[in-house]
C-alpha cells in the first residue's frame, strides 16, 4: 500500500501527540499524584446565608477566622454584587484558606496579579489555600458577569508587613 | 513503466497490522482494566488527607501521650472541653456512642483509639479530666483525654486539624468535629458536625483496617489504583 510521504508524516506525528499526551498523564498522574479536581462540598444556596445554618450565615466579621498562627480560614460569600467579607486584613507570610460559596448567580473569585481564580456557583463551594508572602494590598475581582452591578464586585486582603 | 514500483520491489514495512493490532489491543485493554476499576469500584479506600499533627500531650492519668504512641492504630480525635454542658456540642457523646460499638469492628489485630482532646487547657487539669472520664464512663485502655499548655493546643487543633475555637470572655466556642488518623499518621477522614453518623464512622475505621491488612504484594497495586480514581466510599 502505497501513502505519501506528507501523509505518512503526519499519521507519524499524530500518534506521536497521543502517546506523549498519554505518557504525560500516567506521569502526573503516578508520578506526581495530581488528581482531577472533585465537588468539595455542596450547600442549598437558599439557606446557606441564615445565622447558624453554615460557617457563611456568620456575623460578617467571624468569617475570617485565625485557626493558629499564620493560619487563617475565610468563608465568603458571593451575592450580587458584593464578596462579604469585602475586606480580610492578615500579616505577612499567612496561609489563607479561601471557602467561597455564591447564594444567588455565577460569580468569579480572581485575585489580582495573582494566579488565583475560581468559579462560585451557587450550592457549590469553591475552596482554595494560598500563601502571602508579600504585603500590600491584593484585589479581589468578580470576572464572571454576573448582572447590571457586575463591574463594582470587589473586595481587598490586606497583607500587613 | 511508471515510477510507482511494483508490490514486490516495495521494502517489507514492518508496521503492517500485527504489531499496531497488538498495540492497539493492549491500549484497549488497559482502557477497559481502568473503565472496570472506575465503574465497578472493586476497592474503596478513604482519601489522604495529609500528615497528621504532631504532638506530645499530657493525658488524664499525668503520662505523657505523643502521636508516635498511637501509631500502628486506628485513632478517631475530637476536641470538647470539660465545661461543654448546654448549648455547646456534645462530642464526647458521640464518642462515647464509638466506644461502645466498637465490638462491631473487624480491625483484627489493629487497635483502635479514641483521643479527645481539651481544648480550654487553661482550665482543664489532668484531674479534671479523669473526672469527666469517669463520668462518661470512659474505657481508659481505648479512649484517652488530653490537654497541654494552650500553644501546643492551638498549634495541634488549630495548626494541625484546621478546627477553629476561640476562648473568649463569654465562654468557649468551638466548632465540633471528629477526625480519623490511621496507623501510619496519616489524616484520613474528617466529620466536621456535631451530630456525624457513627455508622459511617465504624465503616470507616473498618475501611482504613481493610487496607491496613491487605494492601501488601501484588494487592497493593489495587489499593494504589483505588487512590489514584478516587474510589472513596460514597
Amino acid at each position: 500500500m502505497h501513502i505519501d510521504t506528507r501523509e505518512r508524516n503526519y499519521i507519524v506525528l499524530s500518534v506521536l501527540l497521543m502517546l506523549i499526551f498519554a505518557t504525560a498523564l500516567m506521569v502526573s498522574a503516578f508520578a506526581y499524584g495530581i488528581q482531577v479536581p472533585v465537588p468539595y462540598e455542596r450547600v442549598d444556596p437558599r439557606t446557606v446565608a441564615t445565622p447558624g445554618a453554615s460557617p457563611w450565615g456568620n456575623p460578617v466579621e467571624e468569617r475570617v477566622r485565625e485557626l493558629a498562627p499564620n493560619k487563617y480560614e475565610a468563608y465568603i460569600l458571593a451575592q450580587a454584587w458584593v464578596f462579604l467579607p469585602n475586606k480580610i486584613t492578615i500579616p505577612k507570610g499567612s496561609s489563607l484558606t479561601l471557602y467561597v460559596t455564591s447564594k444567588d448567580v455565577q460569580h468569579g473569585f480572581n485575585i489580582q496579579g495573582t494566579n488565583i481564580n475560581m468559579m462560585i456557583l451557587p450550592g457549590q463551594v469553591s475552596t482554595l489555600t494560598a500563601t502571602f508572602d508579600k504585603p500590600g494590598t491584593y484585589n479581589i475581582v468578580c470576572n464572571e458577569y454576573c448582572g447590571v452591578g457586575h463591574q463594582t464586585m470587589y473586595a481587598t486582603i490586606e497583607v500587613q508587613p | 513503466m511508471t515510477s510507482t514500483t511494483t508490490p514486490a520491489a516495495r521494502p517489507s514495512n514492518p508496521f503492517t497490522a500485527p504489531v499496531w493490532l497488538i498495540f492497539y489491543s493492549l491500549l484497549a485493554l488497559v482502557a477497559l482494566f481502568v473503565g472496570i476499576f472506575i465503574v465497578l469500584r472493586p476497592v474503596v479506600v478513604l482519601p489522604r488527607i495529609t500528615l497528621a499533627p504532631g504532638f506530645r500531650l499530657t493525658d488524664q492519668t499525668g503520662a505523657q501521650l505523643s502521636n508516635e504512641d498511637l501509631r500502628g492504630s486506628i485513632t478517631l480525635y475530637t476536641f470538647t472541653h470539660t465545661g461543654c454542658q448546654d448549648n455547646c456540642p456534645q462530642t464526647s457523646a458521640v464518642m462515647a456512642q464509638v466506644q461502645a460499638r466498637l465490638d462491631e469492628l473487624n480491625t483484627g489485630d489493629i487497635p483502635v483509639r479514641l483521643v479527645t482532646i481539651s481544648i480550654d487547657p487553661e482550665n482543664d487539669t489532668p484531674e479534671q479530666l479523669a473526672a469527666y472520664a469517669a463520668q462518661l464512663g470512659a474505657d481508659p485502655a481505648v479512649w484517652q483525654f488530653v490537654t497541654g499548655s494552650p500553644v501546643q493546643i492551638k498549634s495541634v487543633v488549630g495548626g494541625g486539624f484546621s478546627v477553629y475555637y476561640n476562648t473568649r470572655e463569654d465562654g468557649i466556642r468551638f466548632d465540633p468535629a471528629f477526625m480519623l488518623v490511621d496507623g501510619a499518621g496519616l489524616w484520613r477522614a474528617e466529620y466536621r458536625t456535631a451530630v456525624p453518623d457513627v455508622d459511617i464512622i465504624l465503616r470507616d475505621i473498618n475501611l482504613l483496617a481493610e487496607e491496613a491488612q491487605h494492601a501488601d504484594g501484588p494487592s497493593r497495586l489495587a489499593y494504589e489504583a483505588a487512590h489514584l480514581f478516587l474510589c472513596y466510599p460514597r
